[in-house]
């Protein structure tokens, strides 16, 4: 009789590992997320200033004496019309596909882990969706025609090219962030509500506007489901869209190495291995500065490595597609690209990209202590984010200084304008990241709630196990 | 049911239930009262679909409003990708003014988004949001209770109350109107 | 016959050219072309719509030098036009040739990736023409702002001139009154220009040479330049 008790006993606290199956009263996860967001302290007043000012410097500064003086400032040359700005621009969006995969794929999919980091993988998506939507602006030649691609009827009586990808990208890129946008904002209103609730002065009033006069009512709850799963059914192939349209920016041209149909496919993927890996890597951080041990778990991490273990597998899968084709193909600029790689300037940061994107995950991630471990995990998946912005580079700035015209083939740096554009841009993500944490519910406590609702342990046998009814 | 209309002479009551069990239960007790569905309405926490409570489903328009929607957003594309080009013809790379490919791939972009926007105001529309009230609301539904607010002739609520605490209610309130 | 008006063509002999430059030099000066100084040649913003490129055949001592001039090749399917967002690039009509237009030019450079003749040219800061270069600015010639593409025109004023001449006289613009810049300066007439829908026209005669080639034919862009192949007096 007391050993049965003893097994029932330890394999209950086996399953309190999970969240899930370690509910707590509502009144104190609401406490817990209102604590994390009012808690500043000195360190978070010194980032936020620190940011602000290479924001400052990166793109009210360096971005303006660009406009004032010309492209000119910038590094890129013929024939590398693009360089390090489109690099940026295809990596943020890549980043972006980190909400909408982990919230929206694994919403439609019902993965339970997915609910206490949907939110924020979403907050990335918006942000840095927002910071790639800047740098067609800062790449533009002459930006402050940019209204030039908008259609609308003007006095010029002249639309746009619609023939032309950067007119997808553009439409593509806009849906993208209105669907994100508002995909994050709708669970966000029952939490607006609760921090309403509990909330005075300032924050209240912002609370009680972005709430919209939230009561939790049945119908209130039917529309918000029901919007919440149409989002997540549109979203989903929206994403798949936008990556593939920025591919489809390459891959429509006549320059070597870019002209590949498989492109779109190849750029989707490493986006959501990019993407993923930043949801990894910014978790870790808020769990380590905002205190949210009982939300963010061994469970979460653990999932997460997994899948960006199978997104590395994936992309190593296109990866050498690509480069198998070029290979085989023995079209002379095609052979002098994978010089170019092998053996070229570009090398170096060649091979550093196998070792993040290949080598490094495919060596550590199958271990279950390695997945969980925060440490180990933020060094591995930053290094992912370092080896796919070097694929992107690699493929934007290092191919194009192959042509098939040897007299004119070029080289590239990124100059000192071009550098503090990038740093001011990635700590406008971060500042946004950093400011949102301290306004926005970070975890979704609902949806939290709701999974802990419909998750219980039923006795089979001699063993607890979790059962899952589905509230829909 | 989003707002109670209070009938004349009626009294309104909010019950406040830990768990889902007994606000089921409840509302059956409720209903087998006399109480109208529509003199019924539930705040929760978390989203509990409607037979779950054993309520009337409610009548959904918001797949109606997103898909016309996105049928602008269709027409959009298509106006975009078939009608300018002509407004003032311009010759690209030897290719016809209106192309079929390019067109494919705006209208899916400009349908998705027609889909988005749509989705998103319907579901303002629906709801009636943003409207702050005054409106009877608790602090305690965004503690996860489940109040079911229900409005009764003075004479049948002793009776009510009472049925109501045997079923598990947590408290029985006068419930205010805030102003949200 | 072409569905154009004109068929705008160039033919450039290659056993006739010697590299000289002065090709290069005389579009410089028609198309008010900014001198970019030193560092800028240097890091390869250099703004020459046509140049001279020179390639090495052989090793030290069997060596030679071949030139090629390359400009705009006006391809008939040009890789530039459809990829501009805001239709600053796209094809006339008239002259069968590529346009750009300046004014609508919002800097993209995507026609500029996808030349494969890398024929494009940026304007990376306002043009200068520090004195007594402003002298000599062709008036007939906008100058062009920062941010904005530029590329071969075929000297189209000249074209537009030719045009303009035989409307006010009522004929037709006749075979060799249009001559571009830097054919115009060529010392060994190793660049001819004429009208391709003009069967009678010393560009088509030269046009059926058994030596004529097109630049990167095997990409079907179809330009309108026709190269004539070099052989043994193409080499220093």
């Amino acid at each position: 009789m007391l050993s049965e008790k003893t097994a029932v006993t330890q394999s209950e606290n086996y399953w309190r590992k999970h969240l899930m199956l370690d509910p707590r009263p509502v009144r104190e996860m609401n406490q817990m997320i209102l604590t994390a967001m009012t808690t500043v302290n000195k360190r978070y007043w010194i980032t936020v200033t620190t940011l602000t000012l290479f924001v400052t410097i990166g793109l009210i500064g360096a971005w303006g004496y660009q406009i004032f003086n010309g492209m000119g400032v910038a590094g890129i040359r013929r024939p590398v019309y693009w360089g390090v700005y489109i690099t940026n621009f295809v990596f943020w969006i890549g980043i972006s596909h980190s909400g909408t995969f982990v919230s929206a794929i694994l919403r439609v999919f019902k993965a339970e882990f997915r609910r206490p980091i949907t939110r924020a993988s979403e907050l990335m998506t918006t942000f840095a969706l927002t910071v790639a939507g800047l740098y067609p602006l800062i790449h533009l030649g002459r930006t402050w025609r940019f209204y030039w691609m908008i259609p609308y009827p003007n006095q010029r009586q002249l639309w746009p090219n619609f023939h032309s990808p950067l007119m997808w990208d553009m439409l593509a890129i806009f849906t993208y962030l209105i669907g994100s946008t508002l995909y994050l904002y709708l669970p966000l209103i029952p939490d607006f509500a609760m921090a309403r609730d509990r909330t005075t002065g300032w924050r209240h009033r912002i609370y009680r506007i972005l709430a919209l006069g939230w009561r939790g009512s049945e119908s209130e709850w039917h529309h918000l489901k029901q919007a919440i799963t149409i989002f997540a059914f549109a979203i989903i192939p929206v994403m798949f869209s936008v990556h593939t349209i920025v591919a489809w920016d390459f891959g429509m041209t006549m320059v070597p190495g870019w002209h590949s149909s498989i492109f779109g496919p190849y750029f989707v993927v490493g986006a959501i291995f990019s993407g993923v890996s930043a949801v990894a890597t910014v978790l870790i951080i808020l769990r380590k500065t905002m205190q949210l041990d009982y939300f963010l778990r061994e469970e979460h991490f653990d999932a997460i490595g997994k899948l960006v273990l199978v997104f590395s597998f994936a992309w190593t899968y296109f990866f050498f597609a690509d480069y198998l084709t070029e290979w085989y193909g023995g079209e002379a600029v095609g052979k002098e690209l994978l010089t170019l790689q092998a053996r070229g300037p570009i090398a170096p940061l060649w091979y550093i990209m196998l070792i993040t994107n290949i080598l490094v995950p495919w060596l550590t991630l199958w271990n279950r202590k390695i997945r969980t471990s925060p440490k180990a995990l933020l060094v591995i998946t930053l290094g992912v984010n370092i080896g796919m912005y070097i694929e992107r580079y690699i493929i934007v700035a290092g191919f194009l200084t192959r042509n098939r015209l040897p007299f004119d083939w070029g080289a590239y740096t990124p100059s000192i304008v071009e550098i503090l554009i990038s740093i001011g841009s990635l700590s406008t993500f971060l500042l946004l990241y950093v400011l949102a944490s301290r306004l926005i519910p970070l975890i979704p406590v609902w949806e939290v709630h709701e999974g802990q609702i419909s998750h219980t342990l039923r006795r089979v046998g001699q063993a607890l196990l979790p059962s899952v009814s589905e509230l829909e | 049911m989003n707002t109670l209309s209070v009938k004349e002479n009626f009294v309104v009551r909010m019950a406040l239930f830990d768990n889902v069990d007994s606000a089921a239960e409840s509302i059956a007790k409720l209903k087998e009262a006399g109480i109208d569905d529509h003199d019924m309405t539930v705040l929760s926490g978390v989203p509990y679909p409607e037979h779950v409570l054993g309520r009337p489903m409610t009548w959904e328009r918001l797949p109606l409003i997103a898909m016309s929607g996105a049928g602008v957003g269709f027409l959009i594309g298509l106006f975009l990708n078939v009608v300018t080009p002509l407004l003032y013809p311009i010759r690209v790379g030897g290719q016809p003014f209106v192309a079929i490919p390019p067109t494919i791939v705006l209208t899916y972009e400009l349908t998705m988004m027609g889909l988005i926007v749509s989705t998103f105001l319907g579901v303002l529309w629906e709801s009636t949001f943003p409207s702050f009230g005054p409106k009877y609301y608790d602090i305690h539904i965004s503690e996860g209770e489940i109040g079911v607010l229900f409005q009764v002739t003075p004479s049948k609520l002793k009776h009510l109350t009472d049925l109501l605490q045997v079923y598990g209610a947590k408290s029985i309130i006068e419930p205010e109107e805030w102003r949200l | 016959m072409s569905k154009y008006e004109h068929h705008w063509t160039m033919i450039v002999d290659l056993d006739k050219c010697t590299g000289c430059q002065a090709c290069v030099i005389a579009c410089q000066a028609e198309n008010n072309i900014p001198v970019v100084g030193e560092d800028e040649i240097r890091k390869g913003r250099g703004m020459q719509w046509l140049r001279i490129e020179r390639y090495w055949e052989g090793e030290y001592p069997n060596i030679r030098a071949r030139f090629i001039p390359l400009m705009c090749q006006q391809c008939e399917n040009a890789p530039c036009e459809p990829v501009c967002p805001v239709f600053a690039t796209y094809h006339s009509e008239v002259d069968g040739i590529n346009v750009q237009v300046y004014n609508r030019c919002i800097g993209t450079r995507y026609c500029a990736n996808n030349c494969p003749y890398i024929a494009r040219m940026f304007n990376w800061f306002d043009p200068q023409f520090p004195e007594p270069l402003n002298e000599q600015l062709n008036p007939d010639v906008t100058v062009r702002q920062r941010g904005i593409m530029e590329k071969c025109t075929f000297c189209i004023q000249r074209i537009r001139r030719a045009r303009e001449t035989a409307e006010a006289e009522g004929r037709s613009i006749r075979d060799g009154e249009v001559q571009p810049a830097c054919g115009q300066a060529c010392p060994t007439n190793a660049i001819i220009f004429g009208d391709l829908n003009d069967p009678n026209s010393q560009v088509s005669r030269l046009a059926a040479n058994r030596r004529g080639f097109r630049l990167l034919e095997e990409l079907g862009t179809e330009p309108a330049v026709i190269y004539l192949k070099g052989g043994e007096s193409n080499v220093i």
